[in-house]
């Protein structure tokens, strides 16, 4: 009975083909599937990638970037960059050809250098041209109190400042080597020399404490600074999903609310550089930072969040309406998170924790609604169940493991998209250590390892071959160093240089010693444990001792990495579009619990490092960039093995649908953009009943 | 037997606290953060990691962690670290979700693996026996993601029907007797496999109980008696072959929360199991903790149950 029960249910199931036919609803309905669920549907708060997907659909950010990766207006109409920087007038110093002045006497000689009275060099020419005004800040005294631990207790510090006339310079453009050009003028002493701990005095707290004046003087009067600036003009008229206008407030809450510690917001570091963020008019907001930080653009892609929703008078009526304490509700708590508000094409409807999230267009999109009526975000843990699930039809798209791009990739039913992904696999060596201190060894490892047949045998041929840390795709990657040969007699050669010798029994051998070591993974991840016995073949081949061995994800990061306790190790980075590397490659960062454990250290490529934090000028950055790729390649710290190709597959019924100038609506296959991102356009996506037959450009 | 009930509380009570003293040392003690820490990302620092561990009171020793957990806990008000949520609010809708499953599975399994087992307990070493001995081995030496895979691929192709979740997607608009219908059609499959080990280790059970039963003297006297052999099977040996099942009634409890990770992972049901799996890769300590704090005790008060189950039915148990 039961079973038959059971078995008749399958007559009242729809089929692949009925789905559409019987119910044309489902033509407005796009569904997509993930493994994971997201966790926090708020863009200040959440960190993986389920949750990033929704908020992309719900909110909506300042700037994003179109398909050439330009940055594009999106709730920002317009925006300028320019900078404030500032120098105090140092007394003492003896300036050429002037001697010791004050305030009005070095803005005379700027002014005159900048008329051309005073012999300069182009480059110093370029920075003074692109002053527009110079002003004086008068001297002022003002107090500042400072918390200082000391032993169990915290003691309060106040400190007098008398701080001397101060200079400001308005640049049209930020200018990092502002104050390098200006030293031409004023004398190489001039910064350098400021005598800051002078104008400080500490109170009675703080003489029996810890610090002394010079301990604060660099913090509370440096002698120069740059204080980068972006204004922002925001577009009119633009609604939250609830009606709610839109404008500047929300963005300085949106700051303010990632900068909050009570929220715990893992985009506070994005932030950090910021000093001010200065609401000017309803639709004009100005960011103030407090250094030179290149990246600070892209931050403001984060989705805003709506001020009157989540401002602390709401979540204090919210805290008493759930009957919670008010003392320690914070946004974190807040029912918003399950059901977000934001000012993106799509509505929040319906979240069912790992079965889907349920999103429905938002007519009054500031852009134009999309052309699906819904959006479905399916959480289908099983990448098989998947794919079943997108031959049944209830998925209309599918990422394709590389083992059946072949297969699916001719399939008449389906598009396919492919590109890169923007991360790279690679074996660090641990440079502390010998032998791995001799770059002549690291590129001989390297050597001796095919890439091409890992990336033909182990995937299938989906990847491509990488020399560098940067996303392929961009400009910053610099296409004109080649990958390491295939060489293992060449390998043997560089490991000759640098005293490795085969002994009799075919071992490399140095002073009696044999070339030993381990290269370690974590578990769990097959195409790395495949590499790591490609590398171990390969270099047993060529006489070199290499254990192996594979380690618990968390017992890997937290004992190995973390501590730096490794010979060599396969990982993977994923990177953003920023070309920013310095957590993984500047040498400050090699202590332990951080992120450059391979302990890469080179003066020159710190200096890059920090030039291209500091670059606000794309041509430039990206000549830094190309310098410092070259860098890293000849010191080969890693082996950049590859880049991952992906694969997705979709209905063929699902189109583009625009109008052409007389009005008609028409529909265009789906084109990818440069960087292989097949949903840019996704706002003007629509499934077809029957799949179109397209003009004969595609 | 009042007696019996109370010792066996304050030893059940006594166990639960080892059991949630060790539960809480192997979960803390294991090498691995929250998944919101994450040391390998660029834009994690050393301070943020710290005010995470600060705000999940991982900074604390042990014993005030484990204080603080159980207090919220038994006041009901422990959240989930992924998502903010109150864990027994999580727990209960994926409790809802896997009942279903559980209930059709077990009735499944039980009305499928006694009649199976007692025919071939009857028919011993015929053909049937034979057969369902190498059915049973078979479905109980497979895989069960394997089979699972095999039958989703065998479905989806022969009928082009979705199979995974527990409903169709983008199914609107249809009548009620539809909806329903889809929902009875989306527990088939998974339940079916939850029932198959079930029914194949069971029906074992059942044809070697009743094969000992079989032989005992009192059915050869009631077969010596003349009576019909119906009787005699379903009767005198059946009822005594039983007995033993009677205490697998009450360890069925704890198989309420625990669901089945496999199944509802591939089926994509979002069920106890899947919830409990995920929480631990994320090492949502607070879901971890109160799903095994909550199946302990239904462990014990299902061996509770089972030995007053096992006094009510046989009268020869005196304690």
């Amino acid at each position: 009975m039961l079973i038959i029960f059971l078995l008749q249910s399958y007559l009242w199931v729809p089929t692949y083909e009925q789905q559409t036919k019987g119910n044309l609803e489902r033509l407005n309905e796009y569904i997509t599937a993930s493994i994971g669920d997201a966790s926090i549907l708020n863009p200040i708060l959440s960190a993986d990638s389920a949750s990033n997907d929704i908020e992309a659909m719900v909110f909506e950010g300042l700037i994003d970037r179109d398909q050439e990766l330009r940055f594009r207006g999106r709730l920002a109409k317009s925006w300028k960059i320019y900078e404030e920087a500032f120098f105090y007038i140092n007394e003492k110093a003896s300036i050429p050809r002037v001697g010791k002045a004050g305030a009005p006497e070095v803005v005379k000689l700027l002014k005159r250098a900048r008329g051309g009275y005073v012999p300069i060099s182009a480059q110093v020419k370029t920075s003074l041209d692109n002053i527009r005004e110079i002003v004086i800040i008068p001297a002022r005294e003002f107090l500042i109190t400072r918390q200082e631990k000391k032993g169990a207790g915290k003691t309060a510090t106040r400190i007098r400042v008398m701080a001397p006339d101060r200079i400001k310079l308005i640049l049209n453009k930020v200018d990092q080597d502002l104050f390098k050009n200006l030293s031409t003028i004023l004398g190489n002493d001039y910064f350098p020399s400021f005598p800051a701990q002078d104008y400080l005095s500490l109170s009675e707290g703080g003489r029996a404490g810890i610090k002394a004046p010079a301990d604060y003087a660099q913090e509370v009067l440096p002698a120069t600074e740059h204080n980068p600036v972006i204004i922002f003009h925001l577009r009119p008229d633009v609604r939250f999903h609830d009606g709610h206008l839109f404008d500047a407030r929300d963005v300085k809450f949106t700051y303010a609310a990632v900068m909050d510690p009570k929220n715990l917001s893992p985009r506070i570091a994005d932030y950090e550089p910021v000093k001010e963020v200065e609401v000017l008019a309803p639709l004009t907001v100005r960011i103030i930072y407090k250094r030179l930080y290149s990246p600070a653009l892209s931050t403001w892609g984060i989705g805003i969040v709506p001020e009157h929703l989540l401002n602390d008078e709401a979540l204090k009526n919210e805290a008493l309406k759930t009957e919670k304490d008010p003392e320690r509700f914070s946004m974190r708590q807040s029912g918003f998170n399950r059901h977000p508000i934001g000012c993106g094409p799509f509505v929040f409807r319906e979240w069912k924790s790992d079965q889907y999230i349920a999103l429905a267009r938002f007519d009054d999109y500031w852009d134009g609604p999309p052309q699906y009526k819904r959006f479905m975000y399916r959480i289908i843990p099983d990448l098989l169940t998947q794919e079943m699930e997108f031959y049944a039809g209830t998925v209309d798209s599918y990422a394709v493991q590389p083992h059946q791009v072949q297969r699916l990739k001719n399939d008449p039913m389906y598009q396919n998209f492919s590109g890169l992904s923007f991360g790279y696999t690679y074996i660090g060596y641990n440079m502390r250590r010998a032998p791995f201190n001799d770059p002549r060894v690291r590129r001989a490892l390297g050597m001796a390892i095919d890439v091409n047949k890992i990336i033909q045998y182990v995937l299938y041929g989906q990847g491509e071959w990488i020399t560098g840390p940067f996303v392929k795709q961009t400009d910053y990657y610099n296409h004109r160093i080649q990958p390491l040969p295939y060489d293992p007699e060449g390998a043997l050669k560089l490991l000759e240089a640098a005293g490795w010798r085969r002994n009799k029994e075919g071992r490399l051998e140095k002073d009696g010693k044999r070339l030993q070591f381990t290269l370690i993974t974590n578990s769990g991840n097959d195409l790395r444990k495949a590499v790591l016995t490609i590398a171990q073949d390969a270099w047993k081949q060529i006489g070199i001792d290499c254990r192996t061995d594979l380690l618990e994800w968390a017992v890997f990061v937290q004992e190995r990495v973390d501590k730096a306790d490794f010979d060599a190790l396969i990982l993977g980075w994923n990177m953003g579009i920023e070309p920013d590397l310095y957590q993984i490659w500047h040498s400050s960062q090699t202590h332990p619990y951080q992120l450059n454990f391979v302990g890469f250290k080179n003066s020159q490529a710190d200096d890059l490092i920090i030039k291209i934090r500091q670059e606000y000028d794309h041509v430039r950055q990206v000549a830094y960039c190309h310098q410092l790729h070259e860098l890293i390649a000849r010191e080969q710290p890693y082996t950049f093995l590859y880049v991952n190709k992906w694969t997705a597959v979709l209905d063929k019924r699902i189109v583009i649908r625009g109008t052409d100038d007389a009005g008609n609506i028409i529909y265009k296959k789906i084109t990818p953009t440069k960087t292989g991102n097949y949903t840019f356009y996704f706002n003007k996506w629509i499934k077809l009943p029957e799949a179109p037959v397209l003009s004969a450009e595609d | 037997m009042l007696s019996f009930i109370g010792r066996s509380i304050i030893q059940k009570i006594i166990t639960l606290f080892f059991v949630m003293v060790l539960s809480f040392l192997i979960i803390h003690l294991a090498p691995g953060e929250p998944s919101q820490v994450d040391p390998l990302n660029p834009k994690f620092t050393p301070e943020m990691v710290e005010r995470f561990r600060k705000a999940f009171h991982l900074d604390e020793p042990l014993h005030v962690q484990f204080v603080y957990f159980y207090r919220d806990l038994f006041t009901g008000k422990t959240i989930s670290w992924k998502d903010n949520e109150p864990v027994l609010k999580k727990i209960g809708e994926r409790f809802l979700n896997s009942l279903p499953l559980f209930m059709v599975a077990t009735i499944l399994t039980w009305t499928l693996a006694f009649p199976i087992g007692v025919r071939s307990a009857i028919a011993r070493g015929g053909a049937y026996d034979r057969l369902a001995t190498f059915f049973s081995y078979l479905l109980y030496s497979i895989p069960g993601f394997f089979f699972a895979y095999i039958l989703i691929l065998l479905v989806v192709n022969a009928f082009h029907v979705p199979v995974i979740g527990m409903k169709t997607f983008g199914f609107t608009d249809v009548s009620l007797l539809r909806t329903i219908m889809d929902r009875v059609w989306h527990l088939v499959l998974p339940s079916v496999l939850g029932a198959t080990v079930g029914i194949a280790v069971l029906s074992r059970y059942v044809r070697s109980q009743m094969l000992e039963v079989e032989d005992q003297d009192y059915v050869r006297t009631a077969r010596a008696k003349g009576l019909p052999s119906e009787q005699v099977h379903y009767k005198h040996a059946l009822r005594n072959a039983l007995l033993p099942f009677v205490t697998m009634f009450g360890l069925m409890l704890p198989g309420l929360i625990g669901g089945s990770v496999i199944i509802e992972s591939i089926f994509s049901w979002p069920g106890m199991g899947r919830m409990a799996y995920e929480a631990i890769l994320a090492r949502d300590y607070p879901i971890i903790l109160s799903i095994n704090f909550i199946s302990a005790v239904l462990v014990l008060i299902g061996t509770f149950i089972s030995d007053v189950l096992y006094m009510v039915v046989d009268p020869r148990i005196r304690l």
